[in-house]
């Protein structure tokens, strides 16, 4: 599917809000018509986003498919989209989070259906904007775009604290965002450009110390979003509060936008600053991985503990981009995607009982695995994804990560490593305590196992689970030239090493 | 003067309009007693219509008008049209408060009218004395504006406020307008700027505080702010969006020309004096609106910290600057009406609840005017893709190709701080359930009103060219 003359990328972007416009023309009665509207323009975006693979030339480590139009002169900023290996894969991760998220909430989400799939579908179009735009301005736009419907999803389809929550998340992350454009600003006004790619083929031309500053803006607005301590006092608060398949996109997707922000933009643009700060991030990233599995281990509710897991996960990610080896920051992408996939599933693992039950209290279930043996496969499965067993997603990327990143420092390594001990242990833990034992619980006696529907939202990521963790190969090829020309810009050294 | 008159006098046919239509719409008031009220209103209305088309007709002018006193730049075409606008919305809103109201004070409409008349003089003054009286002429309307409900104590305070304050301020500017004279021996801004330039700097500083105090004043810029939140709480909403709009966008253009004509030696003071203006207006304004139960006093205050913003543009003036500055003025216009707009949006037994409380649960109501509202509280905010972040991203850009990052810092600081008050109106509208029971009436026009504003906002924010465009041009002088 090869048409030249339709521009790929802006269709892949504003498709979703297409799907926006037709959810808000149905009457909000028609609350089935709207699911299926929502359902079919969510799984159409996949299956577009699948397209672009065909258009994509892997051996390539360039912008692709780009897109530049002229937008606003005064300022010199440029509608400017394309795509690399790394937008790729997190362009397909959001598009195919979505779509599942979408499917899952059909029974879930009982009011005010409308507006729910349409802020989702801006939530969507927003999301893939931010991995596509090239143009730092285009780029805040999209990344401020998905903060409106995310607060909406929280503040209305939300748990008991859902106000607090919605605002703590737009606060938070707003702060993170102006932060960052002044970072941008200031960046402009060394680059006379707002043009990623022209930033990048000028190379280094902003003093070191400068470089600092715009660092320290940037980091405010991505480390908010990723969350890295400690800064990531929103996420459980949002992620409990939130409807499962807002969790689901809030660690699938939303707190990929952050790291993302790091390896795109702040490493090769400020590349002195990125070196200078690297054993910093790092020291915070091991901390989120041990802090964020230390209290893991210690949740009541399930929701609680899969969310501080993604402080460790995303922890994990943050070390393999700032060990600033080339190994590393494959293994970071790839396992920003394993994450999107094995946390996003566990969100909806989650939610299916909670749409059965009411509640996620881990203490209110045990031995459910007797009643609900399918269920329990997919659970099991996903857990052991997240844990990083050998032969699933999970595994690849970790082990990527540390092995790129043990050259640098076998301490570093060595702290990770525990991460994932904690890991292994408060996810069994949690398995065991939900799955094994007695069925303890009168209510539990009559839970339904997985409807066809809702495995068929596990499905996709069933496969990919096992397809990232037997043959990684496809995935890794297109990381390896994009990634590679990110870390020589940032830490040449690690090309001339012996390896 | 008389003879060189002619050859400007077509620069003035919007304003002449204007004063026609004043006089016409004073007479249809006293001639046709109850309904001609609304009549007067229509007057007005159509007569800035008609101003506005005369002034889409006419061509920027090269040079000054009448002996020196106008200009009849695209800058001064460009705030016109801002005015009229800032007009023509405060009329309609005012058709729906007074529907309510019951009573409809006709003179309501001709004393805007010639409130517009004197702001339009007042943004092509560049002459010390012509821009005195042009400031007076809108002064005088705005004062008696404020107080129209004699009768009822908010508004009579108001309206005695207002007055004392701002006849203060008026005194206080003409001090440092004499000074100007003593030093130059002229009153013309072309002939006395370079004079002052080179004249005694302390006595310069002097005449330029005392003259910026009064604009100041009139602005709300804080320290001078005290009187806006209780004018803005206690008199007639759609006066208050008249008062919280026009006039700020005739005061920033009169500041402009006297920064850029007139003091153009003094750069660094004003820039400096501008900068801490807006860092405290934004700042006071912000955290002020955050402990208001009232969302009409809560706009108020948020009215106060949009000026903030546009004072970064001022403190850091310049090529960007400029274009910021006009972006952000027609912007702070349309989001400022469609904020108060909402007020008027529900009325509740013959009465406007003008608590943050009673916008509960709006969205069940009037789903579509309250979507076009967070459209609107976004571009207050500055999220985009809104006017009001486009805006606010111009005016931060002028302030750091200024090198005054830490300016625009603070700007983007209070753009978070400025969510927390923006956002409890967004979450009793669409995150609370409001109450079920009551006489509730949505008006048709205020729904079109607020969504018209918002589409605006959106398309302004999606293509800030559509306005940056003429903007630019305009300041430039094409």
């Amino acid at each position: 599917m090869n048409i030249p003359g339709i521009p790929i990328l802006t269709v892949v972007v504003f498709f979703p809000l297409l799907g926006m416009l037709v959810v808000l023309c149905l009457p909000a009665s028609r609350g089935r018509g709207i699911k299926i509207a929502a359902n079919i323009f969510t799984g159409l975006e996949f299956a577009a986003t699948l397209l672009l693979i065909g258009r994509f030339d892997a051996v390539s480590g360039e912008m692709q498919l780009v897109e530049r139009l002229p937008w606003i002169k005064a300022i010199g900023a440029q509608y400017l989209l394309g795509i690399d290996g790394i937008s790729l894969l997190l362009v397909l991760l959001t598009s195919l989070l979505t779509f599942v998220a979408t499917l899952s909430s059909w029974d879930a989400i009982k009011g005010r259906l409308k507006e729910y799939y349409v802020f989702m579908l801006l939530l969507e179009t927003g999301m893939i904007g931010v991995f596509l735009a090239l143009d730092l301005v285009l780029f805040y736009v999209f990344w401020e775009v998905v903060l409106v419907p995310m607060y909406f999803l929280i503040g209305i389809w939300g748990g008991e604290r859902r106000l607090y929550a919605a605002i703590k998340f737009f606060l938070y992350t707003l702060f993170g965002s102006v932060a960052m454009l002044v970072g941008i600003l200031v960046l402009r006004g060394q680059h006379q450009t707002f043009d990623w790619t022209a930033m990048v083929a000028a190379g280094a031309v902003i003093p070191a110390a400068l470089q600092g500053w715009i660092f320290l803006a940037f980091f405010l607005g991505f480390a908010i979003k990723v969350p890295m301590f400690p800064f990531h006092t929103w996420l459980p608060d949002a992620h409990v509060e939130a409807p499962t398949a807002g969790s689901v996109i809030l660690a699938g997707v939303l707190l990929k936008m952050g790291a993302y922000g790091f390896l795109r933009f702040s490493l090769p643009l400020l590349p002195a600053a990125a070196r200078r700060f690297a054993p910093v991030i790092v020291a915070l990233a091991l901390v989120s991985i041990v802090y964020g599995a230390l209290v893991s281990l210690m949740q009541k509710d399930m929701k609680k503990l899969i969310a501080y897991s993604s402080v460790s996960h995303m922890g994990f990610v943050m070390l393999g981009l700032f060990a600033l080896t080339p190994m590393a920051a494959k293994g970071a992408v790839l396992q920003m995607i394993n994450h999107g996939l094995s946390t996003g599933a566990l969100f909806l693992i989650v939610g299916v009982l909670y749409e059965r039950r009411h509640t996620r209290l881990i203490s209110e279930f045990g031995g459910l695995a007797s009643r609900l043996p399918v269920y329990a496969a997919v659970f099991l499965i996903m857990a052991l994804s997240s844990i990083g067993l050998p032969g699933l997603n999970g595994f690849v990327g970790e082990f990527m990560i540390l092995m790129g990143t043990f050259p640098v420092s076998w301490l570093w390594t060595a702290i990770a490593a525990t991460g994932i001990i904690l890991g292994a242990g408060y996810m069994l833990w949690l398995y065991q305590r939900v799955m094994f034992g007695p069925l303890s619980h009168p209510a539990n006696e009559s839970l339904k196992d997985l409807t066809l529907r809702e495995f068929a939202t596990f499905l996709p990521l069933l496969i990919l689970v096992f397809w990232i963790g037997i043959f990684p190969k496809p995935f890794l090829a297109v990381l390896d030239k994009p990634v590679e020309k990110i870390v020589r810009i940032v830490n040449p050294g690690a090309f001339e090493a012996p390896r | 003067m008389i003879l060189s008159a002619g050859s400007g006098l077509a620069s003035l046919v919007p304003e002449i309009i204007l004063l026609a239509a004043a006089v016409a719409a004073m007479f249809v008031h006293l001639f046709f007693k109850r309904g001609g009220r609304r009549a007067a209103g229509a007057v007005a209305l159509a007569g800035i219509g008609a101003a506005g088309i005369a002034l889409g007709l006419t061509p920027p002018a090269a040079g000054v008008l009448f002996g020196g006193h106008l200009a009849g730049d695209a800058f001064a075409l460009y705030f016109k049209a801002a005015i009229l606008a800032a007009g023509a919305l405060a009329v309609v809103l005012a058709f729906r408060f007074f529907d309510v109201e019951g009573r409809e004070p006709g003179e309501v409409y001709y004393l805007m009218l010639l409130a517009i008349v004197g702001m339009m003089a007042s943004v092509s003054a560049v002459d010390i004395v012509t821009t005195y009286v042009a400031f007076e002429l809108f002064a005088i309307p705005s004062y008696v504006l404020a107080g129209i409900f004699k009768k009822e104590r908010r508004s009579a305070e108001a309206g005695i406020k207002y007055f004392f304050v701002g006849t203060l301020s008026s005194a206080v500017m003409l001090l440092g307008l004499a000074l100007v004279f003593g030093l130059t021996g002229s009153t013309r801004y072309a002939a006395a700027g370079p004079v002052l330039a080179g004249a005694n700097g302390r006595v310069v500083l002097t005449a330029m505080a005392l003259a910026f105090a009064g604009l100041f004043f009139k602005a709300a810029f804080v320290p001078f702010h005290m009187w806006a939140p209780d004018v803005y709480e206690g008199a007639p909403t759609p006066l208050v969006v008249f008062l919280s709009t026009a006039p700020k966008a005739a005061v920033i253009a009169i500041l402009i020309r006297a920064m850029t004509a007139l003091f153009a030696g003094q750069a660094g003071a004003w820039s400096l004096l501008l900068t801490v203006v807006a860092v405290a207006t934004m700042f006071w304004g912000n955290l002020a609106a955050m402990t208001q139960s009232s969302a009409k006093r809560m706009l108020g205050y948020s009215a106060i910290a949009q000026a903030g913003y546009l004072a970064i543009g001022l403190a850091a003036w310049g090529e960007t600057a400029r274009m910021a500055v006009l972006f952000y003025i027609v912007v702070y216009i349309l989001m400022n009406s469609a904020a108060f707009g909402l007020i008027l949006l529900v009325d509740k037994g013959g009465r406007f609840d003008e608590s943050v409380d009673g916008l509960r649960g709006l969205v069940r109501r009037a789903p579509l005017a309250s979507a076009g509202m967070l459209v609107v509280l976004l571009s207050l905010t500055g999220i985009p893709p809104t006017a009001g972040f486009m805006g606010k991203y111009f005016l931060f850009t002028a302030a750091v190709e200024k090198g005054m990052v830490l300016l625009a810092a603070a700007g983007a600081l209070n753009s978070v701080l400025s969510l927390v008050y923006y956002f409890r109106i967004g979450k009793a509208m669409f995150l609370e359930a409001g109450p079920e029971a009551g006489p509730v009436g949505v008006s048709r026009l205020v729904t079109v009103f607020i969504v018209v504003s918002a589409a605006a906002l959106l398309l302004l924010g999606l293509l800030p060219s559509l306005l940056t465009g003429p903007a630019v041009s305009a300041a430039l002088g094409r």
